[in-house]
């Protein structure tokens, strides 16, 4: 049985999902966290249910391209039973959709989530009623608590088995006639178990997608037309508002037959969100929180790297007691550690502490705010606040702060903030400017790089603006309230990150270490660094040996730096590189080529032409920062 | 015509019109703003900045520009 997970951006679906699955996808207090589905399998007892949780969506007309991934979805009538996941809190809202899902007549749960939520505004949700309303299983969940999620499956099981189909809301008389009108002509079968009705009102609505399907019946769409002409003339206002309120009138309804409304309970967060938007503190703040969070950063990884490192430097040092120097196996086993030792060393211990950091963040729900304050800022480099949201999610890691961008709605603004994207330094350039720069020159320094490199994106986006210039309506995004992160979110949610570093970054930097030690031992590296000493030592100022680290940077851009150890064969770089050297070689790490993960993203949310194009934008602006930086750094 | 742009903090408005296109008109519906309702600004704009407001409890932040296109009326 195939159960999909159904409801607006922000209503807990991914927390339910992972309350079901473990923890598999990532959550988020912030519209728009989920922008691919993700399918899990769950055994209960020896029965098997695949769940699914799909991007949030505000209605089934697709708005952005995370919107368009579920409407898909659930159009391709895969999923045996829709549990539509409504938000408490927002009820006479999140119902527009819910009748819209209705329309779709599968068999169907609805799930009261943040019922918690929807006491403190004081409402009380009479679940019996709704349910006789829509004569489906109506349930209630506080997902993040884990409470009530038991009743997830067996809700499922009922509507499944029972065939409990949405009972339709009917809108005004002319209206429905409309609809029966346009009902007659449709094809049957156009689209395989999506029901007419559903096609007919999605046509009255104007719906661009489905007028493209059906553009080849001329006199089905010339009749719709009329009907909308019909309609605008009658009412007075477009078909599609004219639907529309139909609905929101329809839910107004339902919403006052079923909630008791009293008295919301003010507390502490009002205030706080009150004073974190305020126009003259909220910036001094955000500066503060960010400054925070790097500080945090910083000196944890400190803490945790010295002691680490220490342990292998002295066994890296007494290796040559047990084998010998000359050796092929020396070579290797010097890899393998050497790669063991950066991942566990010098990667870890900055990662942990950014991920929490990050992780608070998001589930406060700093996020959005930081996009309502930031959103003046973003117009000057012609895109609005809600870009912000990729460009924090790119800091973790840039693959999915680039399809972050699929909550944009226009084209543009996903092209020029995927763009920038790239050049946001993720987890991985995070080590390579804390355990290069952070390390041996500081935390002044370290600082200064991550506000150049924000100068350079602003410049950057100011001169994409220029050449495709900007038609975005602008900033249109709903504010969720501030929460109290759960620790057991935070630790699963930093483990899952974390995990995929430790599966995916780990294993390809041993890997590559040994592949390097094997180069060595053959002597390849110096014919590689000779090709490629034009570029690291003419133009870079770069000691010819830290050519060979660039190559592999493109995999993951950690190892540049990691490698940098085992290419000099050193535990303490400041033996080989100046000061000047390391901020040129951490420079041109930032903002050369985007690594191979982050290439690939690019190709499936922009297509090859256009990643071709921000690689050879990479590689320009990364030489001319870092041979500039060389400039002007000499001159002191 | 009063837009979302100039109406001072903590004042209720009705909203008249929404003018724009169709895609703008269906983002707002879909968040729950509808012509004929009632919203309280909780932040106006500022320095060209977007306006914050709330609608049946919850809070949408509209940009400038889009702002301006919200004809409203203020209440009390
Ligand atoms: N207070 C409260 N918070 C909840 C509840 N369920 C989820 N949350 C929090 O709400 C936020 C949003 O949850 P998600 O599961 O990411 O929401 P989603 O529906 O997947 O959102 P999108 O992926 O954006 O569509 C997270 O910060 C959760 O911790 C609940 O029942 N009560
Ligand atoms: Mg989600």
């Amino acid at each position: 049985m195939k159960i999909a997970f159904l409801g607006q951006p922000n209503a807990g679906k991914s927390t339910i999902f992972n309350g079901l699955a473990g923890y598999k996808t990532i959550t988020a207090n912030f519209p728009g966290q989920t922008v691919n589905y993700t399918i899990s399998k769950v055994r209960l007892g020896d029965e098997i249910f695949e769940i699914v949780d799909l991007p949030g969506i505000y209605s089934l007309t697709a708005l952005d391209k995370a919107e368009i991934e579920t409407r898909n979805f659930i159009l391709s009538g895969q999923a045996d039973v829709v549990i539509n996941i409504i938000d408490a809190s927002t009820l006479s809202r999140s119902l527009e959709l819910t009748l819209q899902i209705a329309e779709l007549q599968v068999p169907m749960v609805i799930c009261l989530n943040m019922i918690d939520e929807a006491k403190r505004k004081g409402l009380d949700i009479n679940s019996e009623k709704l349910s006789k309303i829509f004569g489906v299983p109506v349930i209630e969940t506080i997902a993040n608590k884990g409470i009530g999620l038991d009743k997830i499956f067996t809700s499922a099981k009922e509507a499944y088995f029972n065939k409990l189909i949405p009972k339709m809301q009917s809108f005004h008389k002319d209206i429905e006639n409309y609809i029966s009108e346009i009902e007659k002509i449709i094809p049957a079968n156009f689209i395989p178990k999506v029901p007419i009705r559903y096609l007919a009102i999605k046509l009255l609505e104007g719906d661009r997608e489905l007028f493209e399907e059906m553009k080849i019946y001329n006199d089905l769409l010339n009749k719709v037309h009329k009907i909308r002409e019909e309609i605008k003339i009658s009412h007075g206002s477009p078909a599609d508002t004219v639907i529309s309120s139909e609905r929101h009138a329809l839910t107004m309804n339902i919403f006052e037959e079923v909630t008791k409304i009293g008295e919301p309970t003010k507390t502490l967060r009002e205030k706080i969100d009150d004073i974190l938007t305020n126009k003259y503190l909220g910036y001094p703040l955000l500066i503060f929180i960010l400054f925070l969070i790097f500080f945090m950063v910083f000196e944890v990884g400190k803490i945790i790297e010295e002691p680490i490192i220490s342990i292998f430097d002295s066994f890296i040092q007494k290796l040559p007691q047990y084998i010998s120097p000359e050796s092929f196996s020396f070579f290797i086993v010097k890899g393998l550690l050497e790669g063991f030792s950066g991942g566990l060393g010098v990667a870890i211990p900055y990662l942990i502490p950014f991920f929490i950091g990050l992780t608070i963040l998001e589930d406060i729900g700093y996020l959005p705010r930081m996009a309502f304050l930031m959103d003046t800022i973003m117009h000057r480099i012609g895109l609005h606040g809600k870009s912000v949201l990729p460009f924090i999610v790119s800091y973790g890691c840039n693959v999915p702060g680039v399809m972050a961008t699929r909550i944009l709605e226009s084209p543009r603004d996903r092209f020029i903030t995927a763009a920038l994207s790239v050049f946001v330094p993720c987890a991985a350039r995070t080590t390579v400017i804390f355990g290069l720069v952070g390390a041996y020159i500081g935390g002044v320094a370290t600082a200064a790089l991550y506000f150049f490199n924000i100068l350079i994106i602003m410049i950057l986006g100011a001169i994409f603006t220029k050449f495709i210039p900007e038609i975005t309506p602008g900033l249109i995004m709903e504010i969720p309230p501030l929460r109290i992160p759960t620790f057991k979110n935070m630790l699963m949610k930093t483990w899952l990150r974390l995990k995929d570093f430790m599966l995916v970054a780990w294993p390809l930097l041993v890997i590559s270490s040994v592949i390097l030690s094997c180069l060595e031992f053959f002597q390849l590296d110096i014919l590689l660094n000779k090709i490629f000493s034009p570029l690291v030592t003419w133009i870079l100022g770069l000691p010819e040996k830290s050519g060979i680290t660039l190559i592999f940077g493109i995999l993951r851009k950690e190892l540049s730096m990691i490698m940098l150890f085992q290419a000099f064969d050193t535990t303490n770089l400041s033996t080989v590189m100046t000061k000047i050297q390391m901020i040129i070689f951490t420079i041109f790490i930032i903002f050369y080529i985007p690594c191979i993960g982050t290439i690939g993203a690019l190709i499936k949310e922009l297509g090859t032409k256009r990643t071709v194009l921000i690689i050879i934008i990479s590689i320009f602006i990364a030489l001319t920062l870092s041979s500039l930086a060389r400039l002007i750094l000499s001159l002191f | 015509m009063k837009t979302l742009v100039n109406i001072n903090d903590r004042k209720k408005v009705k909203i008249l019109k929404i003018s724009g296109g169709h895609r703008i008109r269906q983002h707002l519906q879909c968040l729950g703003i509808h012509i004929g309702d009632i919203v309280t600004i909780k932040k106006s704009s500022f320095l060209g900045g977007p306006v914050l407001l709330e609608i049946n409890g919850c809070d949408v932040a509209l940009g400038k520009g889009i702002a301006s296109k919200i004809e409203v009326e203020e209440l009390e």
